[in-house]
């Protein structure tokens, strides 16, 4: 199954959130929405699930307008919520019924994801008894109720403590290797980046950048390299680099004990270094650099800001 | 359909394995169906006064707590027992003057007091008046009785044969070919007011499940699972059986065990409870109805707040306009054939209750009961359908109440 959506725009009111929106996301692979506060992700979500209607543009399943409906789907929103004062194994039953599963479908694969999150125990207690982590807990088996072929999660990593985090990270690996198409936003990039083969960065309603993560990685790492220098701060480094060697490195930024720098002239790697050892600079570190989600995310939604401010 | 019934069964559950649902229901049918079976045990005529064994007795104001006191100025009566004639439940006694019987009266040691100034002019005392006072009225006519006699007397004419001249016995065999609207009005005034405190309270009963659902961020779960049609329609649905059943158990248990006691009665209660099955029918048919065409006005009411101490600000118009049909329906009564009940007969918002009394107290032809169910059932399906959009619109709208203005602007947009 291939899931695309299409240029969608949205607007409330007077303020227009989605300026059109486009990605894609195929069976077996997972895709990161990620952005900042107010980005547009939520909004992207909600027109997905047919919360909300886009203004223009369309989403596509296999080629054809996607039903939500006629689809199985997971849907687990950002304001989480259940019936407080109802059993857990009866609202979750309840919403795998009417999600279209039978009675018995519902109470086997309640249990099911109940047990495989940990919190069996709780199948016969009222929702508002249990903890906050448990009740998220319940929330995602109630998405997962259904057995669904497409599994949109929106924040799921939040308010779980690491040890939760890491039964849900095992959860989405587990659907990846059901070949589901599954989405979530967060702002947690260390989860994207462990098992989301695209992202999508959404940023004041654009996406700035979307494709496949190995690639986005490498492209964004092009021609760049990280260095240090055994006696010398960065900042020492940082001032040579930019009065004797400016004609072939520039400085796109720093790790907390490296420079990240950019090969301007496309010179080899082997004059690069010659060009520090004729500087009597000792290299301590010298090597390809391998960008972090975070670096990237922090790249892109920034270059957005600082071209707005500029504007 | 499937999907329906799922969440029709779900919510109607909700409402029936409510604690209170359950104890109110058993609670009151419970009282209702015991109080009908209190005559096999205790005479019920002498709780309520109207001993239907007792022999009127025409002296049994001497016996009397309450005593009216009369002083007679003008020397005319002369027999205290003729005016004792007329007061069956007051002790007629003669006082010594005029302010022993204002002492009296005003010391509220007896009832009242007539101080009779001439053949023709009396003064009426009496402490504090009350709404049904009929003392002068039967002092006038004791007076008329005195000046006719008088009269005769002085005439030579024998007033007994007079009177039994003036006053033949008249039989009158009454034969209704319609309605008796007389023994009609009270269950009739019952089914009205019984009727509007359920669409009252089980439609805000509705609203609130609704807001709840919003409130407790569960809609958003539901809406994206279901299609939102079937879930406001199931919802309503539910609320408005879980209603029926409730009112069907109370009633139910009250009129057939009044029927299983009705001789014991005395038939004390048929002005109220003895209702005609047809009546009954016609009652059900609108009852529901109007019932269903407010629950889905209440239910979109509850998806236009997020919190539900806000659903009066929403609901509170619609609650308005089921108090001004209530009130025009019962100022109706006396007049069932009027324009005004004609015309509120056939509007949705107040046939539910205006037909109905037509029905039972006036006279209404086949065809405009059937237009006026049809419009209602229209108009149900309307409502319900915008209010289904309603519910729709406003399922992630939180902070202050939408204006029903504002809501209908967003549908038109979408």
């Amino acid at each position: 199954m291939k899931l695309e959506v299409k240029d969608i725009t949205k607007s409330f009111g007077d303020k227009q959130v989605l300026h059109g929106i486009s990605f894609e996301v195929q069976s077996g692979r997972a895709l990161g929405l990620l952005g900042r506060n107010g980005a547009g992700k939520t909004t992207t979500i909600r027109i997905l699930m047919d919360v909300f209607r886009a203004n223009s543009g369309e989403v596509l399943l296999d080629g054809e307008k996607f039903n939500q409906r006629k689809h199985l789907i997971g849907y687990l929103p950002e304001e989480r919520g259940l019936y407080p004062k109802k059993k857990v194994i009866e609202q979750m039953v309840y919403l795998g019924r009417i999600r279209g599963i039978s009675k018995s479908e519902a109470v086997a694969n309640s249990k099911k994801w109940l047990k495989r999150l940990g919190v069996l125990e709780y199948e016969n207690a009222k929702l508002e008894t249990l903890s906050k982590g448990n009740q998220q807990k319940v929330q995602l088996a109630s998405t997962l109720v259904c057995d669904p072929d497409i599994v949109i999660l929106d924040e799921p990593f939040s308010g779980l403590d690491p040890v939760n985090s890491r039964i849900l990270q095992d959860v989405v690996m587990e659907l990846i290797g059901q070949n589901k198409i599954v989405i979530f936003s967060s702002h947690q990039m260390s989860y994207v980046e462990e098992f989301c083969k695209d992202i999508v960065i959404i940023n004041k309603g654009d996406v700035v950048l979307s494709g496949d993560l190995d690639n986005i990685k490498r492209e964004f790492g092009k021609n760049q390299l990280v260095v240090s220098a055994v006696d010398k701060t960065l900042d020492d480094l940082e001032n040579i680099i930019n009065e004797h060697m400016s004609d072939i490195l520039e400085i796109t930024g720093r790790t907390k004990e490296e420079l990240i720098i950019k090969n301007v002239a496309d010179v080899s790697r082997k004059q690069i270094l010659s060009k520090f050892i004729s500087e009597n600079i000792e290299i301590e570190r010298f090597e390809t650099y391998k960008p972090s989600l975070n670096d990237i995310f922090v790249s892109k939604v920034g270059d957005a800001d600082e071209k707005e401010a500029a504007e | 359909m499937k999907k329906f019934g799922v969440i029709f069964q779900y919510e109607l559950m909700n409402y029936i394995k409510n604690k209170s649902y359950v104890i109110t229901t058993v609670i009151i049918a419970l009282v209702a169906g015991i109080i009908m079976f209190v005559p096999n045990f205790i005479d019920i005529g002498s709780v309520t006064g109207e001993n239907k064994n007792d022999v009127s007795d025409e002296n049994s104001g001497a016996d009397s707590d309450s005593t009216i006191l009369v002083y007679d100025k003008s020397g005319m009566v002369t027999d205290i027992s003729f005016i004792q004639n007329f007061y069956h439940d007051d002790a007629i006694k003669k006082a010594s003057g005029e302010n022993e019987l204002v002492d009296k009266v005003k010391a509220d040691e007896v009832s009242a007091g007539f101080v009779v100034n001439s053949l023709t002019d009396y003064d009426y005392y009496v402490y504090n008046q009350s709404m049904t006072d009929d003392n002068q009225v039967v002092f006038t006519q004791v007076m008329t009785v005195l000046n006719q006699m008088v009269y005769c007397q002085k005439n030579g004419i024998d007033y007994a044969s007079l009177t039994q001249a003036f006053n033949p016995q008249i039989d009158c065999h009454e034969n209704i070919l319609g309605k008796d609207m007389g023994s009609n009005y009270w269950y009739c005034y019952g089914l009205v007011m019984i009727i509007f405190m359920i669409i009252i309270m089980y439609g805000s009963m509705v609203a609130t499940s609704v807001t709840q659902e919003k409130s407790n961020r569960t809609m958003e779960v539901l809406v994206t699972s279901v299609d939102t049609n079937l879930l406001f329609f199931a919802k309503v649905l539910a609320g408005a059986v879980a209603a029926l059943i409730q009112s069907a158990v109370m009633l139910g248990t009250v009129l057939i065990s009044y029927k299983i006691n009705q001789d014991k009665w005395g038939g004390m209660l048929n002005m109220v409870l003895d209702i005609p099955a047809n009546v009954l029918v016609v009652f059900a048919l609108f009852g529901i109805g109007g019932f269903l065409f407010y629950t889905f006005i209440y239910g979109a009411m509850g998806a236009l707040v997020s919190k539900t101490e806000d659903i009066n600000k929403s609901a509170g118009g619609v609650q308005m306009v089921i108090m001004i049909v209530y009130f025009i329906t019962l100022a109706s009564l006396t007049n069932v054939d009027g324009i005004m009940i004609k015309v509120t007969s056939f509007l949705p918002v107040s046939s539910y209750s205006a037909m109905f009394a037509r029905v039972a107290m006036g006279s209404v032809n086949t065809w405009e009961i059937v237009v006026s169910f049809i419009i209602l059932v229209a108009s149900i399906v309307v409502v319900g359908i915008i209010g289904a959009k309603i519910y729709r619109m406003g399922t992630l709208r939180y902070g202050n109440p939408i204006k029903l203005s504002n809501a209908f602007k967003s549908i038109k947009e979408n």
